[in-house]
């Protein structure tokens, strides 16, 4: 799969040409193309002076990052300490069985990934479930559909 | 309105009278709560149905810079929360179609809404003033004071309630020195759940030698449960800001980073406009407020990992390194960012510095408690009637905070535990609920305060699932670097999951415990020395419920999946088909009218039929 | 000099030793499987874990890698205190049931009387035990060709990508050192293999025998400042060199004796 590489050097551009800047130029690729391309990594790896086995070793540690491009919407599952108690793992079931994939995957039709994230700091209105940037709060587990959907 | 370099502390003083000057041609002001519940609840639909409107309707004194888009107001129980001041006028769950009403009745006619006002579910009283609400009148707010009350991003706004203040007395009236003494005086300890303390830290930086000194701003909150942090960076950005370069004349630095979290996308915009703003006004950067002292501020994302929040992890995450932290035995004091001497401090204890620089060190020493001073902040979330963004004394206890403030559980259900100090914490039952919240008693009950999130559960909340959970956190958030932390936490986690399928035995306890003390003594750093408290905490106070796992097979709370069966109750059971509906592997079957039947072969325990049957015809065994 | 007490001995030591060099010197046996003289310490494997005191501290006591901790004056070190050989045998048992194929954390188990895991084994796994000496190492001689990848449980040695490493250049340091051997090489007439990648090793000029890589010969040369010919003889051929030259030079110096 091509990717339109042209972008790089504004990304680049945005930061010190120094080691230091890898993760923020990073985020910023895996913003801009849904996850981290191959030759991204190589020539961030160049650019930034820093071997490429240790850009592999930072795009797989932090959880940002993904080596493999994302569905068209991506479903993250708050995972946190409220959440949990008032129900994410059964609204993770009920996406599990409808989409069927499991959290971390993405359809074969690449329209949905389905992922479990760390607490995103709305706790007061767990379970929350953020489809792309919309934010459903105190979702119910038979709500599910309604967020396919986009309600 | 013109940006003006501030040239001195009296241009300071006569810009803000100035600011307030603005703020008095609008009498009444409304503010609109955007902290994180409210916003994930639609406060942004609301915000912008009221500049239409008021851009609509031209209420007299009353246009759209009469209204503050806030900071977390606190009540997110009750959320989205819209505020009249200065009466208090607390309107609770506002929706879209209420916001026309509010500006006719409220904004132009002077009356209240009464449906929107907040009625206790106890007391059964409705308050118009959210001032006299117990969820509020407890509550003493320092470094939460700005929420709900200024405008998320606006310097001005700031500068109006006395914002840089404390900054220009720190640079023209205190000596580097003094500024450490007003803060050791303070008695302030790390917010962020370590408890050193603030005034000894940056006493130890500014005596080294070595240059350059660094200051960092932790911003992490990785405690699941925890926004407190999130709320203060987004939502009065500044105070983080004015702390940091106070911090930064006394340990002489003129660099330094806030790390904000990955997940916080928000409060890294926010972060830096106020930045951008505070550099535009001559309050952060180069000859800051015309002297010669000068700090600049970056901002540096994390990539999404726990371990970040310990701060050797988080330095090399700085250092656009992966996170693995560094054996404590070289203090980061001394060989911290890129190995030079570094302050360390948390989003909360920075927040406080203006406030204790401003009113003096012996004025918040006389707050809290003797060793834990000041007021602390806290998410109280769960299982609680009223969940929100509180802050109060030290010392308060976990009882006053649960039922004064939370207004006791939900539902009426009894309390079961209180959990504390996020992954590293632990649950306190409830003949611990008198304790004092501070750094060092619930400690000693085997808990800790930790940053900041409090979590109620009830008897619904399993206490072994809550300790698998955790472990299953960290077992996912370890960097791996170490063999007790990823091989021994990860084992741990095995066996927890061994009782909650009913499938250990009792010598299984003994396993974990033995291997809980070796995995406390063994490991590289914070996240695997404190990785067993989950299990060890609940194993002292619940070791009955682990018990009924184990010897009789039985989940007590009806959670742990193996161990519960759903089945319908053919007395209450009429037949309305909405359980076969939501069930996805179709194990429910009967006809309209006819008791339905659960098919325990095909069921996997979802629970969605539990959560839509409304007779109550779904049981828990 | 700093003076310190180790498992009842006082003992003399240089300011900034690490406690294991002092331990290792007195002929004291603890295992430290992450440890090289050639790399700086890493505090992965915990093995090398001593208690550590000081009468000033009231009866507490610390729990540290010995490798890690500088030498100070009036410490007093216990390296078979024990909650150190509970420790021990604790983290050599994971490490047993994360490699529970592996003869040497097999033989090292046993000397701890642990013949099979208490805990969950890993299936399928393979041998390594995740002390990061190959990729220290790596970095060590210059090239950072492979790393750790991945966090947590899931923790691994890979190369870059998971594709034969572009920076790597056939040294073997990673293999040689590696304690529990478990990364593969293969080596056929001039070829050698490692990491999926090909190499061609030099032949010497002289005798014929096989030396090191074209690869790993060029970027010693850049890195040395030395020419690329001197690879071109092995080793021994040098120092055969060598012994002759300092052979002639000893003839010459026995012959302006005679004559003065």
């Amino acid at each position: 799969m091509n990717h339109d590489l042209s972008k790089l050097p504004d990304i680049f551009a945005r930061y010190p040409r120094e080691p230091q800047s890898l993760i923020a130029v990073l985020q910023d690729i895996q913003k801009e193309f849904n996850f981290l391309p191959c030759e991204a990594l190589k020539e961030a790896a160049q650019h930034l002076d820093v071997p490429l086995s240790k850009v592999f070793s930072v795009s797989t540690f932090y959880n940002a990052f993904s080596l493999n491009p994302k569905g068209e919407k991506v479903i993250r599952i708050c995972m946190g300490t409220t959440c949990h108690i008032r129900g994410a793992a059964l609204i993770q079931d009920q996406l599990e069985s409808k989409l069927g994939i499991n959290a971390g995957q993405t359809t074969s039709d690449m329209k949905y990934t389905l992922e479990v994230v760390n607490c995103v700091g709305a706790c007061s209105m767990a379970p929350v479930v953020i489809v792309n940037d919309k934010y459903y709060a105190d979702v119910k587990v038979n709500q599910t559909k309604k967020i396919l959907r986009g309600g | 309105m013109a940006i003006t370099r501030i040239a001195s502390p009296k241009a300071l003083d006569k810009l803000r009278t100035e600011c307030q000057k603005e703020q008095q041609k609008h009498p009444r002001k409304l503010m609109v709560c955007c902290g994180p519940g409210c916003l994930a609840n639609g406060a942004a639909e609301i915000v912008s149905e009221f500049k239409a409107q008021l851009k609509k309707k031209r209420i007299k004194g009353f246009d759209v810079e009469a209204m503050k888009e806030t900071g977390c107001h606190g009540f997110c129980e009750q959320g989205p929360l819209v505020v009249v001041e200065p009466q208090g006028t607390f309107y609770t769950r506002v929706k879209k179609k209420d916001v026309e009403r509010i500006v006719e009745e409220t904004l132009r006619n002077n009356k209240i809404v009464d449906n929107l006002l907040y009625t206790h579910p106890i007391e059964k009283k409705t308050y118009r003033d959210y001032r006299e609400i117990p969820f509020y009148k407890h509550q003493k707010r320092i470094a939460l004071r700005n929420l709900g009350h200024i405008n998320q991003c606006d310097v001005r706004d700031y500068i109006a309630t006395g914002g840089y203040q404390a900054l220009a007395k720190a640079l023209t009236t205190l000596s580097p020195t003094e500024v450490i003494e007003q803060v050791k005086t303070s008695g302030l300890r790390g917010r962020g759940g370590g408890g050193f303390s603030t005034g000894r830290k940056w006493e130890s930086c500014a005596r080294l030698a070595e240059r350059p000194h660094y200051v960092i701003c932790n911003g992490d909150e990785g405690d699941p449960g925890a926004f407190m942090d999130r709320a203060i960076m987004e939502g009065d950005p500044h105070s983080v800001l004015e702390g940091m370069a106070i911090c930064a004349y006394a340990v002489d630095s003129s660099e330094g980073y806030i790390y904000v979290r990955e997940e916080y996308p928000l409060a890294v915009q926010f972060l830096q406009e106020a930045i951008r703003e505070a550099e535009a006004y001559g309050l952060l950067g180069d000859n800051i407020l015309g002297t010669d002292f000068s700090f600049h501020i970056k901002i540096s994302r994390g990539g999404g990992a726990f371990v970040c929040g310990e701060s050797s992890a988080l330095m090399r995450s700085v250092a656009g390194e992966v996170g693995e932290p560094r054996a404590k035995y070289i203090r980061s004091v001394q060989k911290g960012l890129f190995d030079k001497p570094t302050v360390l401090n948390n989003v909360e204890s920075f927040a406080n510095i203006p406030v204790i620089i401003e009113r003096g060190g012996k004025w918040y020493a006389r707050i809290g408690t003797e060793k834990s001073t000041g007021t602390k902040a806290f998410s109280l979330v769960g299982k609680v009637v009223n969940s929100g963004l509180i802050e109060v004394p030290m010392g308060t206890t976990l009882r006053q905070i649960v039922f004064d403030i939370g207004g006791g559980i939900r539902d009426n259900r009894p309390f079961k535990a209180v959990q504390t100090g996020g992954p590293s914490g632990g649950c306190l039952p409830e003949s611990k609920l008198d304790l004092s919240v501070d750094f060092d008693t619930l400690t000693k009950a085997g808990s800790m305060m930790g940053s900041g999130g409090m979590i109620v559960m009830d008897e619904g909340t399993c206490v072994v699932d809550v300790a698998k959970y955790f472990l299953k956190f960290l077992v996912e958030e370890s960097c791996g670097k170490c063999t007790p932390c990823r091989e021994g936490l990860y084992q741990l986690y095995l066996l927890a999951v061994k009782i909650s399928e009913g499938l250990a035995t009792e010598s299984d306890l003994g396993k974990m415990e033995q291997l809980s003390a070796v995995i406390i003594d063994a490991s590289l750093c914070g996240l695997g020395k404190s990785g067993p408290n989950p299990f060890l905490s609940t194993i002292q106070y619940f070791r009955d419920e682990y018990l009924a796992h184990i010897r009789d097979k039985r989940c007590p709370a009806g959670v742990c999946k193996a161990l519960i069966t759903y089945e319908v109750d053919a007395q209450a059971c009429d037949g309305c088909m909405a359980c076969i509906r939501a069930c996805a592997v179709n194990a429910i079957t009967g006809k309209k009218g006819e008791v339905h039947v659960i098919d325990q072969a095909k069921c996997n325990k979802c629970g969605a039929c539990f959560a839509v049957c409304n007779r109550h015809a779904i049981k828990v065994a | 000099m700093v003076h310190l007490t180790i498992n009842g001995t006082r003992v003399q030591a240089t300011e900034g030793e690490m406690l294991l060099t002092v331990i290792r010197r007195m002929g004291i046996d603890i295992p430290a499987l992450c440890h090289h003289e050639a790399v700086e310490p890493f505090g992965a494997c915990r093995l090398c874990l001593v208690e550590i005191t000081k009468d000033s501290w009231n009866g507490w006591k610390g729990y540290v890698t010995s490798c890690l901790y500088p030498v100070e004056n009036d410490l007093i070190v216990n390296t078979h205190a024990d909650k150190v050989i509970e420790a021990r045998k604790t983290l050599i048992d994971l490490q047993l049931a994360r490699c529970p194929n592996s003869p040497e954390i097999q033989q090292l188990a046993a000397q701890f009387g642990i013949n099979r895991t208490s805990y969950e084994p890993k299936v399928d796994g393979d041998n390594c035990i995740l002390c990061g000496l190959c990729t220290r190492i790596c970095d060590q001689m210059g090239f950072a060709a492979i790393s750790t990848v991945e966090r947590g449980h899931g923790r691994r040695i890979a190369p870059p990508l998971d594709q034969p490493p572009p920076d790597c250049v056939g040294c073997l340091a990673c293999a040689l050192n590696c304690p529990t051997h478990v990364i593969p090489f293969t080596q056929a007439g001039d070829r050698r293999t490692i990491w999926e990648k090909d190499f061609e090793l030099i032949t010497c000029s002289r005798c014929g025998r096989k030396t090191i890589t074209r690869e790993f010969a060029t970027a010693l040369s850049k890195m040395r400042g030395i020419p690329e010919s001197y690879f071109e003889l092995c080793d021994a051929c040098h120092r055969e060199d060598t012994a002759q030259g300092m052979g002639r030079i000893a003839a010459w110096s026995r012959r302006e004796e005679k004559a003065s």
